[in-house]
């Protein structure tokens, strides 16, 4: 049976990293049309300080490589970007538990604390056109694809489809949260930044555990 | 367009301007941990401290009002970002004291993740702090729940007057109730003509026509809902001071205090122009102007606009907003 360790985990949040940095500039452009046009600086920083601590890791545990992650991105002045997503990778560190290898099931069972963990800072709906309208149905579906029988790598690709479609419905939303909620009506028809970042994000993961 | 600003490189620029802040002003502000902005003379512990938190990009805001009689520590993030929660926290510990923290935080996403991930942090570690959200916009409506408003310009006057409380040794539930009456009789419009760049990433942060304006926008650009033909001072003044006394039910006879805040690009010729409309609109209903200010207190860089802030005033606010005080960007003495 297919699991991953550390050094996946480590390839795959360096995947993501690479990932975001190559879409910095389209990222901060999608901001720019509901928000005040940072997000790509921001995300590009929160990723890098998640690069740079699961790459020092030295713990060898999945779940203090992911703790120190946390940490490090909560730490960086990142707006609401860091708050969520550093809540996320505490997420996923505390749902990671004590094991060496995570199987399929183990993994969804990580990425579900984690999007509990960032769930509790916002009180965010699927539907508001935020970063939980790629993250929630990319869980759900790594899930059902887990229970489904199959292998990390299929049910990380499974989850990164739905992140990448659950990003582009965000296009027809309103925004209900953060700056673009002011703009009402007229943030239809952008793709929300922050819910594009996660489908980048699950992308170069399911890349980084395939390859 | 290509932006064209004095910078070194962007991902400097919240140090380096800190740096020069602190450099021109060390007589009344010393930076700590990078990022935190403090008084230079620290104030007696036996009195509460008030601690802020925000982004960069719209100074003087918010490190500008640190000092004697406002600010102990202004945590500052990136620029229109805010800072790190365990950065607001390590502020926190700064001020610790038995009288007591009071934490201002201005109503925008990522400053109340950083405040409540914060706080909470302060309160498991045990300390004396309690905090206050500003959400005085009513671009969404003056009856809009709180928690949609955001948080603008009227943070400073607040400064102002939680901090004078404070210097007059009155204990952190008297300034959080002073803080709560002011805050619950403020309220803040913005207008922009014209956009600003986001200096880090070189972006203009909207789009306007030349023959626009829109009222409601945000602080950092984010759009409003009110865009309209271009219209002239008085008129715009009417428009906006209107919904603002409206918004905090002043009626005749009722002081009010009154300030135009330029957003980076709207000369103080056109800032006194509306402020003049302003006092035409008080007097045809008999509201008296006890007191004003005009100028660039809380900015977003070179947009062109300006926030209009009203407040209902008591004689105990009056009192406490002509208090001294000895800030970089506001001096009473």
């Amino acid at each position: 049976m297919q699991t991953i360790g550390t050094n996946t985990v480590v390839k795959m949040i360096a995947a993501a990293a690479a990932r975001i940095r190559a879409n910095e500039k389209d990222l901060s452009a999608l901001d720019s049309a509901t928000g005040d046009g940072d997000h790509g600086t921001t995300i590009c920083r929160v990723m890098d300080a998640a690069e740079t601590a699961a790459k020092g890791d030295t713990s060898g545990k999945i779940t203090e490589l992911l703790n120190k992650v946390g940490w490090d991105v909560m730490s960086v002045d990142g707006g609401s970007t860091s708050p969520l997503l550093g809540s996320f990778f505490i997420g996923l560190s505390e749902g990671a538990g004590s094991s060496a290898e995570l199987d399929a099931k183990a993994t969804a069972a990580m990425f579900e604390a984690g999007v509990a963990g960032l769930r509790q800072q916002t009180k965010a709906q699927p539907g508001d056109k935020t970063m939980i309208d790629a993250l929630v149905p990319a869980v759900e579906a790594l899930r059902a694809a887990a229970n489904g029988g199959a292998d990390v790598t299929a049910a990380l690709r499974q989850a990164a489809d739905a992140a990448t479609r659950g990003a582009q419905a965000t296009k027809e939303m309103v925004a209900k949260f953060g700056r673009a909620r002011n703009l009402g009506d007229r943030t239809r028809g952008h793709a929300d930044p922050g819910a594009t970042s996660i489908s980048h994000i699950f992308t170069a993961f399911a890349e980084a555990v395939g390859s | 367009m290509v932006m064209k600003k004095f910078i070194n490189d962007p991902k400097n620029l919240t140090p380096e301007l800190l740096e020069g802040f602190a450099l021109a002003y060390s007589d009344k502000v010393a930076l700590k941990n990078e990022k935190l902005v403090c008084r230079a003379r620290p104030k007696d512990p036996s009195k509460v401290a008030l601690v802020t938190l925000g982004g960069a990009g719209h100074e003087p805001a918010l490190s500008g009002f640190v000092g004697e009689g406002m600010l102990d520590i202004s945590v500052v993030g990136d620029i229109f970002a805010a800072p790190a929660a365990p950065k607001v926290f390590d502020a926190l510990k700064l001020t610790n004291r038995p009288a007591g923290t009071l934490l201002v935080v201005l109503n925008h996403a990522g400053d109340v993740m950083s405040s409540n991930i914060a706080m909470q942090m302060a309160t498991k570690a045990g300390l004396n702090v309690k905090s206050i959200l500003t959400h005085e916009d009513i671009a969404p409506g003056a009856n809009a729940p709180a928690e949609n408003r955001r948080g603008l310009v009227g943070c400073i006057p607040l400064y102002k007057i939680a901090g004078a409380a404070a210097e007059a040794g009155k204990s952190l539930d008297e300034v959080l109730a002073l803080a709560e009456r002011f805050n619950n009789n403020m309220a803040t419009l913005a207008v922009a003509l014209t956009t600003a760049t986001h200096p880090a990433s070189g972006q203009s942060i909207f789009a306007l026509a030349d023959d626009e304006m829109e009222i409601g926008m945000g602080q950092h650009g984010e759009a409003g809902t009110g865009r309209s033909k271009m219209k002239s001072a008085d008129e715009t003044a009417a428009i906006m001071v209107t919904q603002l006394l409206e918004a905090v039910k002043a009626k005749a006879g009722d002081k009010v205090l009154v300030i135009i805040n330029g957003a980076g690009a709207t000369t103080l010729m056109e800032q006194f122009i509306i402020m003049r409309g302003v006092g035409k609109v008080l007097a045809q209903k008999g509201i008296v102007l006890a007191r004003a200010r005009v100028g660039e207190f809380l900015t977003v860089q070179e947009m062109g606009g300006f926030q209009m802030f009203v407040a209902k005033m008591d004689d105990e606010l009056l009192k406490y907003w002509d208090a001294p005080c000895d800030t970089p960007y506001m001096t009473v003495r």
